[in-house]
């Protein structure tokens, strides 16, 4: 049998290889080429979560020697939470692809930049081997450079430019090396001081378990990599990049980029954080917890204040990470389940809203929400699906991100009641701007200005925002389909860092309580 | 005991290639000279063929004490070797500058590569000195080839000061350790400093490590870089941020691991403050410039930091690191120079301002510098990257974590000025449309580079078995 990993991997990579001889004006060919490496790998992700067995731990391993002193392999593997990851990325990236066929100029040097950034994240979110881990994540950050700097488009307000698009560029590629270096400071020092002399990620592990690191050196390892990572994810005040990078640039780029790219800093901080400084963790949570209730508040305070609709999605995302860490800082099992199922759900969400923002900054050339109104006239569809993203996103019962923040809120509960109320109250921000935008975009009288803007009219046009759609239903009403492989990974990662107490006689396990609190059997009917 | 010449061919060989290479110039006609890049490869050839063919003793052995065979030097000779030839292909564009003396140039270029095949092979304080001169002599004249141009004249001047006052050093060095030790052979000198290392012998070694930390570029030896890189021929500044800083780190890892291995509590410290200066001042300072060469020229002082980070481990991880180091440096920094050679001789420019839209004009060209920039800047899966890596593993290991800290911090602010480059010639609309014509022989060793930076990176486990079994005490 193909071993399945390598083919998700390396289907966007040879993809872009062979695109290197293909001619430059052969537009459709270049395409084909994109979706067919998108579709190979879109299958088999979800194939690696349906073949995903409760067991859990590391399946679908490959495992090839690459050096010896340092010990590095090619290792790869998923478990719970890299698979359903594996699978947000391969739906984010299936429909960029698609949603990239507006691109019109270079297109043969878009899409080679655009499969290598695909085969960045899912490099990252596969390798079990920290070599190849960093390896894969500067892949994922360099080619956003020339994709932003090329292909974006710079933020205007009012017809001034407030961020050209090379800054954003710029910004975000320095911001992202320097995280990346920050946290690899903190790997050598980690690998190091371990003596296990490997950067294999399962050897590390085990080695750590056995001989666990003193705590005073987990205590200064932890924010190194905390923080490093934390930048991409993006952790207050570290976000600034995110919002404008996003907006500048190109849509199907937004979309991997607040879909997946902003995961890979959460990702690491639980697989590596979290997984091999565990002493670490548990001393610094915390303070994450803190810190998210500055990105939940002040992220969605200053959406609220944008005007550019890029920037009011681009602020809300670095908003709802907040949930995302605070569910991974609460440290028990149902809040990462949450987090995890909320990765997905926010990823999906935001990428919908990045490339119907795309479709109607194509056709209406601004994306200045003064200056847009009224186009449910003009373009139906689109306006159906921006009032759907509008509602997933402020977290309405029946999508995927209702299930994901309730179990964050729920799991969380017993150990900061303050942040989850801030959190509670987050919700509600969300939905001011979110209704906002869509009031503001699609509703209102018709505009003699925008009396040519088309909608999406073919079907295959539709696909991807039908895809994304189906997705935030499907795991809206059966989340139990994720958290079921979610749960087989953070069960046992909580259990490393926080042995939980033997529970007291009036306290159930908070686990079964929150499946209690969690009301599947309603949203299924 | 007799001395045996087989051990010493390569170097002989490139001292007759000086002789064919002056007769050549004599009896070739004047039109015929500029075809004599041909001849200078084929002594470079030779001198490999002969390099390969030698067989060096396991553990090394020493030619009247003064001049050692061992893998090591055959490792970096054959880096020597490699930057040469890709310095003769670079010349091949750059000779009708040269007027009629392109022979003596070749001449030149083969005396420097003596020096830095000696260099490799020192086993005494005199052959440091004589390899040394060999190698900073010929750059002088080099340095001041464009004899109409003044800003050529005006660098080989600058580095013909700063490059005696930087010998004046060594030699009160060598003065100072011969004093304490009653020899200039490392041999002696080791031993004596095994038994006590007095003051005379730390200020002979700090003399010394300031001489050699001219030709390596590194703070505060720093001064002549940027002007030297901006007024002398591309070639020459290729050989020298190459070729000369090089030879500067084989001959510090052969006095500082082979001879004073005793003080090494005391140069380990020294060293690691001199690489954070030196990391900080190139890359911070490369940010400013407008000009190619002076941007390379500052970023080549940022990678002697890097460089001397490794050094200051005093481990054997931490000269494998900076082995490996070197082999991906000498790959990325030719290809990017060799882009250099090629775009100020068909623009007639090496401002920044005339790469702006190079990607409009020549594929070739801008992928070419994407790639080399990238590696230097230590992006993964280029070598430049393990290189980094390597460094600041050994660092770690060595227990520094400050200096990782700054080497990491300096990863990121390299990436901002090259990748201004790259901004340049990837977004910026160009000047004109007029493509830019690149000849087969560039285009195939340029392509030769890349091919070198990926396979350096990607597949580092023979590169760094060799390495290591070359540079394994």
């Amino acid at each position: 049998m193909l071993p399945l990993l390598p083919v998700i991997l390396l289907a966007p990579a040879v993809a872009a290889l062979a695109l290197c001889v293909v001619p430059h004006e052969r537009h459709a060919l270049i395409r084909r080429v994109a979706v067919f490496a998108a579709s190979v790998s879109l299958a088999g992700a979800v194939i690696a979560l349906w073949t995903y067995q409760a067991s859990g731990g590391y399946q679908h391993e490959l495992r090839v020697p690459w050096t010896v002193r340092p010990a590095i392999a090619f290792h790869l593997g998923v478990d719970g939470i890299s698979a359903v990851l594996v699978l947000l990325h391969a739906l984010c990236s299936f429909t960029g692809v698609l949603i990239s066929f507006g691109i019109k100029q270079r297109v043969k040097e878009y899409y080679i930049f655009y499969l290598l950034l695909i085969t960045g994240v899912f490099g990252v979110f596969l390798s079990l081997d920290l070599f190849f881990f960093y390896f894969f994540y500067e892949m994922a950050v360099i080619p956003m450079y020339p994709l932003v700097g090329i292909w974006g488009s710079d933020v205007k307000e009012q017809g001034v430019v407030r961020f050209s698009k090379e800054y954003a560029a710029m910004k975000l590629t320095i911001y992202l090396t320097l995280g990346a270096v920050v946290a690899l400071t903190g790997l050598l020092w980690l690998y190091a001081s371990s003596g296990a002399g490997t950067f294999d990620l399962v050897d590390l592990q085990r080695h750590l378990a056995e001989h666990p690191l003193p705590p005073e050196l987990q205590r200064w390892m932890f924010p190194l990599l905390a923080i490093g990572f934390g930048v991409i994810a993006p952790m207050w005040p570290l976000h600034s990049w995110s919002p404008i990078g996003h907006a500048a640039a190109p849509s199907a780029v937004s979309m991997l980029h607040a879909g997946v790219l902003m995961k890979l800093g959460s990702y690491a901080i639980i697989r590596l954080a979290m997984g091999l400084l565990p002493a670490g963790a548990a001393l610094w949570m915390p303070w994450l917890a803190a810190i998210c209730v500055m990105n939940i508040i002040y992220g969605g305070f200053v959406a609220m204040a944008q005007k550019d609709l890029k920037l009011i999605i681009g602020y809300s995302s670095s908003s709802h990470m907040g949930y995302v860490l605070l569910g991974i800082a609460c440290l028990t099992p149902t809040a990462l389940d949450g987090a995890v199922l909320l990765m997905f759900a926010h990823g999906i969400m935001t990428a919908l809203a990045f490339a119907l923002v795309g479709h109607v900054y194509d056709q209406t050339h601004t994306r200045y929400l003064p200056d847009l109104g009224g186009l449910a006239h003009q373009m139906p569809f689109i306006a159906v699906c921006g009032v759907i993203a509008a509602m997933a996103s402020s977290g309405l019962p029946g999508f995927a991100n209702f299930a994901a923040e309730l179990l964050v809120f729920a799991g969380g509960w017993d150990r900061y009641p303050v942040q989850i109320i801030c959190g509670v109250f987050g919700v509600v921000i969300t939905a001011v701007y979110m209704l906002r935008v869509v009031r503001g975009t699609f509703f209102g009288p018709k505009k003699t200005a925008y009396a040519r803007v088309t909608d999406v009219a073919t079907s295959f046009g539709r696909l991807p925002y039908v895809v994304l759609i189906a997705a935030l239903l499907f795991v809206g009403c059966w989340p139990q389909s994720l958290l079921r492989v979610i749960d087989t990974a953070s069960r046992p990662l909580i259990a490393s860092i926080a042995p939980e107490p033997p529970p007291a006689p009036e306290h159930p396990s908070e686990h079964a309580d929150a499946r209690v609190l969690f009301p599947v059997h309603e949203m299924t009917r | 005991m007799p001395v045996s010449f087989s051990l010493l061919l390569p170097e002989l060989s490139v001292c007759g290639w000086i002789l064919v290479m002056l007769a050549a110039d004599l009896c070739a006609p004047a039109a015929k000279r500029s075809g004599l890049w041909v001849l200078a490869l084929a002594g470079i050839v030779l001198c490999g063929w002969l390099l390969v063919g030698q067989a060096a003793p396991a553990d090394g052995v020493s030619v009247q004490a003064m001049f050692r065979v061992d893998r090591f030097a055959q490792y970096f000779k054959l880096l020597f070797l490699l930057t040469t030839a890709v310095v003769v292909v670079m010349t091949r564009q750059f000779s009708h500058r040269f007027e009629a003396a392109t022979g003596s140039f070749y001449m030149l270029l083969f005396t420097a590569l003596l020096g830095m095949l000696t260099l490799a092979s020192i086993d005494d304080l005199l052959m440091l000195f004589i390899g040394l001169e060999l190698l900073t002599f010929s750059l002088y004249v080099m340095a001041a080839y464009l004899k109409t141009d003044a800003r050529s004249v005006e660098a080989g001047m600058k580095y013909l000061i700063l490059g005696s006052v930087s010998s004046g050093f060594l030699v009160y060095g060598i003065a100072l350790l011969y004093g304490f030790a009653g020899s200039t052979s490392f041999s002696v000198i080791r031993e004596a400093l095994s038994a006590q290392a007095p003051m005379t012998a730390q200020a002979g070694l700090v003399l010394v490590l300031a001489g050699l930390g001219f030709k390596v570029a590194a703070v505060p030896f720093h001064l002549w870089v940027p002007d030297v890189y901006e007024g002398a021929p591309t070639p020459v500044v290729a050989l020298l941020s190459v070729g000369s800083k090089m030879a500067g780190i084989v001959a510090i890892l052969r006095v500082l691991y082979g001879v004073f291995q005793p003080l090494a509590a005391f140069w380990t410290e020294l060293l690691a403050v001199i690489a954070a200066a030196t990391m900080l001042y190139g890359n911070l300072a490369a940010i400013p410039q407008r000009n190619i060469k002076r941007l390379l020229g500052y970023s080549s002082i940022g990678h002697a930091g890097y460089l001397l980070m490794g050094l200051s481990n005093g481990s054997a991880a931490g000269a494998v690191s900076v082995g490996y180091y070197l082999l991906a440096y000498l790959f990325s920094n030719l290809a990017a120079f060799l882009v250099v050679v090629t775009v100020s001789e068909a623009l007639g420019s090496d401002q920044l301002d005339a790469y702006q839209g190079l990607s409009k004009r020549s594929g070739w060209l801008s992928a070419g510098l994407f790639i080399a920039l990238l590696s230097l800047a230590g992006v993964p899966p280029l070598a430049g990257f393990f290189g980094k890596l390597l460094v600041l593993l050994a660092t770690v290991e060595g227990g520094r974590l400050w200096l990782v800290a700054i080497g990491a911090v300096n990863v990121a602010i390299s990436l901002y000025y090259y990748l201004m480059v790259v901004k340049r010639m990837y977004l910026d609309a160009p000047a004109s449309a007029a493509p830019v014509a690149v000849g087969g022989i560039t285009k195939l060793v340029l392509l030769a580079l890349l091919l070198g930076i990926l396979a350096v990176g990607v597949f580092q486990a023979p590169y760094l078995a060799r390495i290591t079994l070359a540079l394994s005490p």
